[in-house]
């Protein structure tokens, strides 16, 4: 008997053949058409920003992984989505330093201190834009930032000014102008059609869940008109909220960050919801003019406790046992 | 390799084949010089065993390795024993394999039997029939079976086995109902079938239950949930909730055993090569693989991998001498470049497999408590025995973490600690 050496392995012996790399690069695509946008209209230092912030963010997990002795991670892409998120969130005029400190706490304290890939209870992006927002509040202006430029649009940050103005400023911004990206605002944030393609794009893909978008467009779209229906001088209308600030990213890219939300159909539901309720919560009442960050991080807390919100396992019902 | 589909909103969908119309007959495979039997019993190598190497055994007769041995093999030919080894199976079980080179001086008429239609006579000769017909477990006394299904359904993916002989020899399948119903006293029997299978077979006295076509639909759990109106409670066989699950091949093979009045050996399988070309082959039980894949001219080469059984439940077997097994329905041969490596990621929450999970398990959770090894942990707080083995979670991982091997050593492992508590 002359014998081969066969593959053993366990089943299933079919695979659909996706990866972390593929889900990470179609995400990194559907982002694409905001910050094409975004560099488009800002210029040069737009994309300074973000090719800095993506760089940064890939450059500082390879130093962690090098420094902490394991093996490589960078080249499922993850971080890069980080420093891309990261980057279409900052001004186009941030300085690099920032960039460099905002994507060390994102990939570091985000996501690497928790286990890394997977394991970060918060949108890491995130954290390390609530560390800067907090910590370095002048460089989120988004009304100074932009002095030097010279637009054909009202050059006022549309959540800043309905903050300062009460809600007859959110005339000054056409519905129509927030949508198609005539504001100012961060990198790539601004371009609310090339956000909603690439957010159902990635629905479509099946990377990210339409539970969460969609309740999450809800809760802003319910809060909002509450607010609006309430006192309409006082407070911007449902659609303003939806097309300005963070919205949209937070919609179809941050609430949908995978480890940091719900598994399951009905607590993706609640958790979408809550946290567009506390986006506008947070604009309407709060101090701060976008709550997207904050509203998004808090959600991220209640993730491990909705999510015991399950169907019950097949044959583990009690009355048909 | 099947691909994921460009759009996936929804869950994937793996379809069953359905068997051609007009169904060409299987390939008969010559009979090997060497054949090799499997036994579940170990081998006990203290322990004297009843059958020796250099022993002449008849065609059709009974080995089985101790006085009280439940398990036993039956010669396919006469001939005699050239080993009887300890096997390994696919979780490092330990089994028998008991080898026997054919001796064409020896008669080759089968050993005479008398048939009679009962229990006992069932459960003592004819649990090796091609289809392995459950005889023990109808047999069980403490447990009272209620219903048969035979499954004119395959199981796993890429086998029509099933199909073929409930269509094709629709004639046996219905007199082997009858003989089973005479040896079991089950009042109740029914059938599954694949929905747009088309089969002019009348089958009088038996509830058909026709079957979706998307995998996991035909699994006894999932047939029991939908057609049934039982659902199987977490870590129970069917079995114990008065089912029986019996594959059509073994009903037809009942049929021609009892009307030859001699065991049969012909077991149907569907092979499918590596450009993924389908035979119908139909082998003696204890013939080695390959000398199917000789006969097919299929080129097994290094690092290749041979699955039997079916590429979601299946197992690989680590040598192409694997012999036909009366439970052997489909082999599946992929070259090792259609092999993907298994890395090394951890989960990240995406919930596909919860998406995909047809028994509603907390796969993430489930993961998480098998990884650092809390394997009580895992059946208490997130539902490890409610898992219907249907590895569709390690299909759809973004990962690729192997969640079906994680989930069968959980089994495994939780298995151990009860026996030892």
């Amino acid at each position: 008997m002359n014998h081969t050496t066969l593959t053993v392995s366990h089943a299933p012996f079919w695979h659909d053949g996706d990866s972390l790399f593929q889900r990470n690069l179609n995400i990194i695509l559907a982002l694409l058409p905001a910050a094409i946008f975004g560099i488009l209209q800002f210029g040069a230092p737009a994309l300074g920003v973000l090719a800095l912030s993506l760089s940064f963010a890939m450059l500082w997990e390879a130093a962690i992984n090098l420094i902490s002795k394991k093996p490589p991670a960078i080249d499922d892409l993850d971080s890069a989505v980080i420093g891309l998120l990261f980057g279409m969130m900052l001004p186009a005029v941030t300085p690099w330093w920032l960039i460099l400190v905002g994507t060390f706490v994102a990939v570091f304290v985000g996501k690497i201190i928790f286990g890394g890939t997977g394991a970060n209870p918060f949108n890491p992006a995130l954290v390390g834009m609530a560390v800067l927002m907090m910590s370095w509040n002048m460089f989120f202006d988004f009304d100074t930032a932009y002095v030097n430029y010279d637009f054909a649009f009202t050059a006022l940050a549309p959540l800043e000014a309905v903050k300062a103005q009460g809600a007859s400023a959110a005339q000054l911004f056409p519905l129509g102008d927030l949508f198609m990206g005539r504001e100012v605002g961060a990198v790539g944030c601004v371009f609310g059609l090339g956000l909603i393609i690439g957010g159902i794009y990635l629905i479509l893909r099946g990377y990210t869940r339409w539970e969460l978008t969609v309740s999450f467009i809800a809760g802003v779209l319910v809060t909002a008109s509450i607010f609006h229906i309430a006192s309409p001088q006082a407070y911007a209308g449902p659609l303003f909220h939806l097309l300005s600030g963070y919205t949209l990213l937070g919609a179809f890219f941050l609430i949908t960050e995978s480890s940091s939300s719900p598994v399951n159909r009905i607590p993706m539901f609640i958790y979408g919801f809550l946290g567009g309720f506390m986006i506008i919560l947070m604009r309407n009442v709060g101090s701060y003019a976008d709550g997207t960050v904050l509203a998004v991080l808090l959600v991220n807390l209640v993730t491990p406790l909705v999510d015991n919100i399950r169907p019950t396992a097949l044959g583990k019902d009690i009355s048909n046992a | 390799m099947m691909k994921r589909s460009f759009f996936a909103l929804s869950k994937p969908r793996l379809v069953y084949d359905l068997l051609e119309p007009n169904p060409d007959p299987p390939l008969a495979i010559d009979l090997p010089l060497l054949f090799t039997l499997l036994l579940q019993e170990p081998l006990d190598l203290a322990g004297k065993t009843l059958i020796q190497k250099g022993d002449i055994v008849k065609k059709g007769q009974k080995l089985a390795l101790y006085k009280d041995s439940m398990d036993y093999a039956v010669a396919p030919v006469a001939g005699t024993i050239k080993s009887v080894a300890p096997f390994s199976d696919d979780v490092n079980g330990m089994r028998t394999c008991i080898t026997i080179e054919k001796d064409a001086g020896l008669d080759q008429d089968t050993q005479s039997l008398d048939f009679q239609e009962t229990q006992g006579f069932a459960a003592d000769h004819l649990n090796t029939l091609p289809g392995a017909p459950p005889f023990d477990i109808l047999n069980g006394e403490n447990r009272r079976i209620s219903t048969i299904v035979i499954m004119g359904t395959d199981t796993d993916l890429l086998s029509t086995t099933a199909q073929y002989m409930s269509t094709v020899h629709a004639d046996l399948l219905i007199r082997g109902a009858r003989i089973l119903k005479q040896i079991t006293h089950v009042s109740r029997i029914c059938m599954t079938k694949p929905q747009r299978l088309n089969s002019t077979a009348r089958f009088e006295g038996i509830q058909v239950l026709e079957t979706g076509l998307t995998y996991p639909e035909t699994l006894p759990p999932i047939v029991m949930k939908n057609h049934l109106e039982k659902i199987i409670t977490a870590g129970a066989a069917p079995e114990d909730m008065g089912i029986c699950f019996i594959r059509a091949e073994a009903v037809v093979s009942l049929a021609r055993a009892f009307e030859k009045k001699e065991p049969v050996f012909e077991k149907c399988i569907t092979l499918t090569d590596k450009n993924g070309f389908r035979h119908r082959i139909e082998a003696v039980i204890g013939t080695p693989l390959k000398q199917i894949f000789n006969q097919l001219e299929i080129q097994i080469n290094e690092l290749d991998r041979i699955i039997i059984n079916g590429p979601m439940q299946g197992f690989a077997t680590f040598t192409p001498h694997h012999p036909v097994t009366p439970d052997m329905d489909s082999v599946l041969i992929q070259a090792r470049e259609q092999i993907q490596a298994v890395p090394d990621n951890a989960c990240i929450n995406c919930g596909k497999c919860i998406q995909v999970c047809p028994a509603d398990i907390p796969v993430n959770l489930l993961f998480r408590f098998l990884d650092t090894a809390q394997y009580e942990a895992a059946a208490e707080q997130a539902d490890l025995a409610s898992c219907i083995d249907c590895g569709l979670c390690a299909y759809v991982c973004t990962s690729q973490i192997a969640l079906f091997h994680y989930i069968r050593l959980g089994k495994h492992e939780l298995n151990k600690l009860r026996i030892d508590a």
